[in-house]
C-alpha cells in the first residue's frame, strides 16, 4: 500500500510543479483571447429600441413614466432619438391635470425629470395601436410614412422592445380598446427574423402576468425579460401625494436604478441585469427567457442592448480621391445673376378679397 | 513615400474643399434675424413673442438654388421641394387666446394644432400630394397631423390667402390650398424639441437658451409657429425669396408665483437670463412694449433701454423700448431685462379690441344641438367680415336653419360658400360674408345633427367627446388700436414700425367645441357575456339536475347523531370493500374465461 501512496503523491506534486511553471504564460494568453473574442463576440453593428406604453389616462401615469425612465436611460447610453421609436399613448407632462407642467417624474421626491428637454416622441396619443406596433416591428409600413417613424433595421441591428401597460395572460391591453396576444408578437418576431431584422433581441415588458407575453416566442436570438410570472401581478412602486396617482411601477424603478449607475463605457453585463428586482422587493417574481438566446448571458454586455456602443476600426491604408472639377453649369458669382427677371412687377397677394 | 502622397492628398482635399466652399458662399445669401416682443397686457398678464426670421434669395422657379443650404434648415427646404410647397403655415398651440382679454396676437392661432398649405401651381395630384407631405410634417414636429385625411380638410375660398406674392389668378384659385385642423393636438416638449432644431443657433447661443421647457409650458398660452412663404426681395419686386419665420408666442401671469407683485424679468418668468448673442443674427434685438406707461408711468424697466421709439401705426401711438442684445451681453455682461412696477397690483381697465368673438354650443340630448357665435364689433364703422366654419361630418349642419340676426334684425350675406359634408368622406365647410354694423352684436347659429358612428370608429377614449375646430373670422380694421401684427412685407417685428398703411388685415379664432356624440357602453359586450353564461349555467345546469338525478327517500324521523354519521362513514367503507371484493371475483372471472 505505501509504495502506489508514494507514486501518487509524487505525481501529484510533479503537476503542482508544472502547473505552477505554466501558469504566467497560460493566463497571460488568456487574455488576449479574451481581448480578441470579446471584440468579435457582440456581432452587431448598430442597436434600435422600440419603446411602448399602451395605457391612457391620467391613472396610468406610471406607465408612461416608466417608458420614459427607459427612454432617458437608453439615451443616456448612446443611442440616438433616430434610432429610437417611443410610443407614448397619452400625454401626462403638458396634460391639464399635472402640477408641474412639461415634466415626469419618476419618484415622488422629484428626482428625475424623465421627461426631459429633448425628447421626441414618434407615436402619440391616438397613433399607438396594435395595427401600428405591428407595422412597425414588420416593416410595412405605408410609403408615406415619414423616416422616423420607421425601424430600419438590419440582420445586424440588435433591438431593445420594452413594453408596458396592462396585461393579462397572454395578451397586453392597448389603450383599453384593443389587445395584441402572445401568439401575434410572437408571430411578428419570427417575421422580423426571416427578413433578417434583428441580430438579437431583448425583449422587456412589465405588465402583470407579463411572462405570458414571451412564452410562446419561437424565433432565435431573443432574450426575454418579464415582470412577474403567470399568475402574479405587477406592482406599482409608490403613489405621489401631490398627483394622486402612482408614479412608476416596481420593477421598472429598481431597473432604472441599475441603469442610471452605468455609463456608455460600461461592463456591466446582461445576467447581472436580469437579476435586478429580486422578490423581497418587486413581490412578485422576475420571469426570464434564455433558452432561445445563443450567448450565455453573464458574458453578454449591457451596452449590447441599452447602449450604443461602435467598436471603431482605424484603417492604415490611403484612399485617393478623384480630383473634382465642378462642371460648367454651375453658377458662379458673375453668372448667377443673369437669372430670368420677370418682367412684370410681382405683389403681394391680397390677404381681403372682398370689397372693404 | 506614403506621408508625402498623404501630403499630397491633403492639400489637394482642402484646395478642392476650398473652392467649392468660395462657390457656395457666393451662392447662397440669407439672412437672419431674431427678435424678442414683450408686451404687458392689461390684465396683468405678460406676452412675450419670440421671432426668428430667415430670408433666403432663392426662388421655387429656380431649382438649383435649393442645393445648397445655409442658415435654411435643409429638412424644411427638402419638404418644400418634394412636396412642391409655395407657402406653408403651420401652429401648435396650447391654450385659448383671450382677444376681450389681450388684444390681438402678432399671429393668430387656434388651440390646436393647425396647417394650411398652398402648393405650387406645377403640381399634379394634389390630393395624394397633400397626404403625403402631411406625414412628412407629422414626422418632422412630432404631431399627429397625418390625421388630416379628407375627412378633416377643406379648401377655403375666400379666407385663407396666400401670404406671401402670388399673382392674382393664382391666389383666387382655391384649387391650390388645402386647410386642416387638429383641436385635439397637445403640443409639449417634444413639439418644441423639433422646431428648436431649426434654428441656426439653436439653444446654444442667443434666444435659444431662454427656450426652458418647464417655465414655458406652465403659461396661459404657448403657441409654436412656422410659416414659409415668398417674399419680395426689394422693393422693385422683381424677384422673390424665401421667408421662414418661426414664432414663439407665450403668455405668462407673473402674479401665480410672485405673491401677488406683477413685477416680471427674464429670470423669473423664462428661469434664465441672456448671455449672449446669437453671432448668425444680422439683428438680435428686444422690444417692449411701453404703451402704457403714457402718460403716466407705471412700471420702470431695468436696465435702461438703448433706445426708446415712439411709432404711429393707423393713428394709434406707441412707445416701443428697444434693447440691442448684442450691446447688452458685450463683454461678459448678462442681460436680466425686468419690470418693477410701482404698485404691487396694478390692472387697467380693459378696453376690449375693436373686433372679437365668442362661440358656443347650444342645445341638450344627444341627438340635436346647435352652435352659437357672437361677434363683437366696438368699431364706429361698419365692418365686412368673412365668416369660415368647418364642421366634421359627424356632426350634420343644417344649412336651412342657418340666421345672423343683429339687433333683431336679419342680415343677408353677401356671399356664401358652402359645402355639404359625405358621410365618412368629406367635412362640412361654410364660408359666410356679411357685414357687422357699428358698435353691435351680431349672433350666427345654426342647428346640426349628430350622428352614430360605428362602433371601430369611436376613439379609445369616446367618452370625452370629439371636437369643432374653431371658427375663423377675416376682417379689414381701419384701425391699429391693440394691432401688433406685422406687415405683409416681411414678418419682422421692426418692419410694423415702419408700417404707413391704413388698413390692417386680422384673423382671429374663436374657441374650439366638444360636442359628445351618441356613445356605446363598450363594457357591454363583456356584461352580455357575463350575464348570459350565468343565466345559462344556473338554467341548465338546475333543468340537467332534475332530469339526470335519482331521487332516494329518507327517513326523517331517524335521528342523526354524531355516532350515527361515524357509522355511516364505516358502511361506506365496509360497501367499497365488497364492491372490491366483487370486482377482483369478476377480474378473476374474466382471466379464468381467457385463459379458457
Amino acid at each position: 500500500m505505501s509504495a502506489p501512496m508514494i507514486y501518487q503523491k509524487i505525481t501529484k506534486m510533479i503537476v503542482i510543479l508544472l502547473f505552477i511553471l505554466c501558469a504566467p504564460w497560460l493566463v497571460l494568453s488568456n487574455t488576449q483571447e479574451e481581448e480578441i473574442g470579446e471584440f468579435f463576440k457582440s456581432g452587431h453593428t448598430n442597436n434600435w429600441a422600440v419603446l411602448v406604453d399602451t395605457s391612457r389616462f391620467w391613472f396610468n401615469y406610471r406607465h408612461v413614466a416608466n417608458v420614459l425612465s427607459i427612454y432617458r436611460s437608453v439615451k443616456r447610453l448612446g443611442i440616438p432619438d433616430s434610432h429610437i421609436i417611443l410610443m407614448v399613448a397619452d400625454d401626462m407632462a403638458c396634460n391639464p391635470r399635472n402640477p408641474r407642467p412639461a415634466t415626469v417624474f419618476n419618484n415622488a421626491n422629484q428626482h428625475i425629470n424623465v421627461y426631459g428637454d429633448d425628447v421626441e416622441v414618434d407615436y402619440r396619443g391616438y397613433e399607438v395601436t396594435v395595427e401600428n406596433f405591428i407595422r412597425v416591428l414588420t416593416g410595412r409600413l405605408p410609403p408615406s410614412t415619414p423616416r422616423s417613424k420607421h425601424l430600419l433595421s438590419d440582420e445586424r441591428s440588435n433591438i431593445l422592445v420594452y413594453m408596458t401597460g396592462h396585461g393579462g395572460d397572454g395578451f397586453l391591453k392597448f389603450q383599453d380598446a384593443e389587445e395584441v396576444s402572445n401568439v401575434e408578437l410572437a408571430d411578428a418576431f419570427e417575421q422580423m427574423w426571416q427578413k433578417r431584422r434583428y441580430h438579437e433581441l431583448f425583449f422587456m415588458v412589465d405588465t402583470c402576468q407579463a411572462q405570458s407575453m414571451f412564452q410562446r416566442f419561437y424565433s432565435p436570438n431573443i432574450l426575454a425579460v418579464a415582470s412577474s410570472h403567470v399568475g402574479e401581478d405587477s406592482l406599482s412602486h409608490h403613489v405621489d401625494p401631490a398627483l394622486g396617482v402612482y408614479v412608476i411601477d416596481r420593477y421598472t424603478f429598481y431597473a432604472l436604478e441599475f441603469l442610471e449607475k452605468a455609463k456608455p463605457g460600461s461592463k456591466k453585463t446582461m445576467g447581472q441585469f436580469l437579476k435586478v428586482c429580486p422578490k423581497h422587493q418587486c413581490i412578485s417574481t422576475v420571469a426570464v427567457r434564455t433558452d432561445l438566446f445563443q450567448r450565455d448571458p453573464n458574458q453578454v454586455l449591457l451596452t449590447d442592448f441599452f447602449g450604443s456602443v461602435r467598436n471603431v476600426e482605424i484603417l492604415l491604408n490611403t484612399l485617393s480621391l478623384p480630383n473634382i472639377t465642378l462642371s460648367s453649369d454651375t453658377c458662379s458669382k458673375s453668372s448667377c445673376g443673369n437669372e430670368e427677371v420677370s418682367s412684370r412687377n410681382l405683389k403681394y397677394a391680397d390677404q381681403f378679397p372682398m370689397p372693404v | 513615400m506614403a506621408a508625402t502622397m498623404n501630403r499630397i492628398l491633403l492639400v489637394l482635399f482642402i484646395y478642392t474643399t476650398t473652392t467649392l466652399n468660395l462657390k457656395i458662399n457666393a451662392e447662397v445669401i440669407d439672412d437672419f434675424k431674431e427678435e424678442l416682443f414683450i408686451k404687458p397686457l392689461p390684465s396683468g398678464h405678460v406676452y412675450f413673442h419670440f421671432q426668428f426670421t430667415t430670408t433666403w434669395e432663392a426662388d421655387f422657379e429656380n431649382p438649383k438654388s435649393f442645393e445648397h443650404y445655409r442658415l435654411f434648415p435643409k429638412s424644411l427646404g427638402h419638404v418644400l421641394t418634394t412636396y412642391k410647397v409655395q407657402e406653408l403655415h403651420l401652429s401648435q398651440t396650447q391654450g385659448l387666446w383671450r382677444h376681450d382679454k389681450w388684444g390681438y396676437p402678432v399671429s393668430s392661432a387656434p388651440p390646436g394644432a393647425e396647417l394650411w398649405v398652398w402648393f405650387q401651381p406645377s403640381i399634379k395630384s394634389l390630393d395624394d400630394t397633400w397626404s403625403e407631405l402631411v406625414n412628412a410634417v407629422s414626422g418632422h414636429f412630432c404631431t399627429s397631423l397625418n390625421f388630416l385625411d379628407s375627412k378633416s380638410t377643406a379648401a377655403p375660398r375666400w379666407s385663407f390667402r396666400p401670404h406671401g406674392v402670388a399673382s392674382d389668378g393664382y391666389s383666387s384659385f382655391s384649387k391650390f390650398i388645402r386647410y386642416g385642423a387638429l383641436p385635439r393636438e397637445i403640443v409639449c416638449t417634444e413639439n418644441l424639441t423639433p422646431w428648436k432644431k431649426l434654428l441656426p443657433c439653436n439653444t446654444k447661443v442667443g434666444f435659444g437658451t431662454l427656450f426652458k421647457a418647464i417655465k414655458l409650458y406652465d403659461a396661459n398660452y404657448h403657441s409654436l409657429g412656422l410659416d414659409v412663404r415668398p417674399v419680395c426681395r426689394d422693393s422693385d419686386c422683381k424677384r422673390t425669396s424665401i421667408e421662414l419665420s418661426q414664432s414663439l408666442s407665450v403668455v405668462f401671469d407673473p402674479t401665480v408665483k410672485n405673491n401677488d407683485h406683477q413685477d416680471w424679468s427674464l429670470k423669473k418668468i423664462l428661469g434664465d437670463v441672456l448671455s449672449s448673442r446669437c453671432p448668425l443674427a444680422s439683428s438680435s434685438k428686444i422690444f417692449v412694449d411701453t404703451t402704457s406707461n403714457i402718460p403716466k408711468s407705471i412700471f420702470t424697466l431695468s436696465p435702461d433701454p438703448d433706445s426708446v421709439e415712439t411709432v404711429t401705426r393707423g393713428g394709434e401711438k406707441r412707445q416701443y423700448a428697444v434693447y440691442d442684445v448684442g450691446l447688452q451681453t458685450a463683454e461678459g455682461r448678462v442681460l436680466n431685462l425686468g419690470a418693477k412696477y410701482d404698485n404691487p397690483v396694478q390692472y387697467n381697465d380693459i378696453i376690449p379690441p375693436p373686433i372679437y368673438a365668442q362661440r358656443y354650443i347650444t342645445g341638450y340630448g344627444l341627438e340635436q344641438g346647435g352652435v352659437t357665435c357672437v361677434i363683437y364689433n366696438n368699431l364706429d364703422t361698419n365692418l365686412t367680415v368673412i365668416y369660415m366654419e368647418t364642421l366634421p361630418w359627424f356632426t350634420r349642419l343644417y344649412f336651412k336653419s342657418l340666421t345672423i340676426v343683429n339687433q333683431n334684425k336679419q342680415v343677408h350675406p353677401y356671399k356664401v360658400h358652402y359645402i355639404p359634408g359625405k358621410d365618412r368622406s368629406r367635412s362640412y365647410h361654410l364660408e359666410l360674408v356679411f357685414r357687422l354694423r357699428a358698435n353691435s352684436v351680431t349672433k350666427i347659429s345654426y342647428k346640426f345633427e349628430r350622428a352614430f358612428l360605428k362602433w371601430t370608429e369611436y376613439p379609445p377614449d369616446a367618452n370625452h367627446g370629439f371636437y369643432i375646430n374653431s371658427a375663423v373670422i377675416s376682417t379689414v380694421l381701419p384701425t391699429a388700436c391693440n394691432y401688433t401684427s406685422t406687415p405683409q412685407s416681411s414678418s419682422c417685428i421692426e418692419s410694423s414700425f415702419q408700417d404707413k398703411s391704413e388698413n390692417f388685415f386680422l384673423r382671429i379664432h374663436t374657441e374650439t367645441l366638444l360636442v359628445s356624440l351618441p356613445t356605446p357602453d363598450f363594457s357591454m359586450p363583456y356584461n352580455v357575456i357575463c350575464l348570459a353564461c350565468t343565466v345559462v349555467a344556473i338554467a341548465f345546469g338546475s333543468i340537467h339536475n332534475l332530469t339526470t338525478r335519482r331521487f332516494i327517500k329518507l327517513d326523517p324521523s331517524k335521528k342523526k347523531g354524531l355516532l350515527a354519521k361515524i357509522k355511516a362513514i364505516f358502511i361506506k367503507e365496509k360497501n367499497t370493500k365488497s364492491d372490491e371484493v366483487s370486482e377482483k371475483e369478476t377480474d378473476k372471472e374474466n382471466e379464468t374465461e381467457k385463459d379458457e
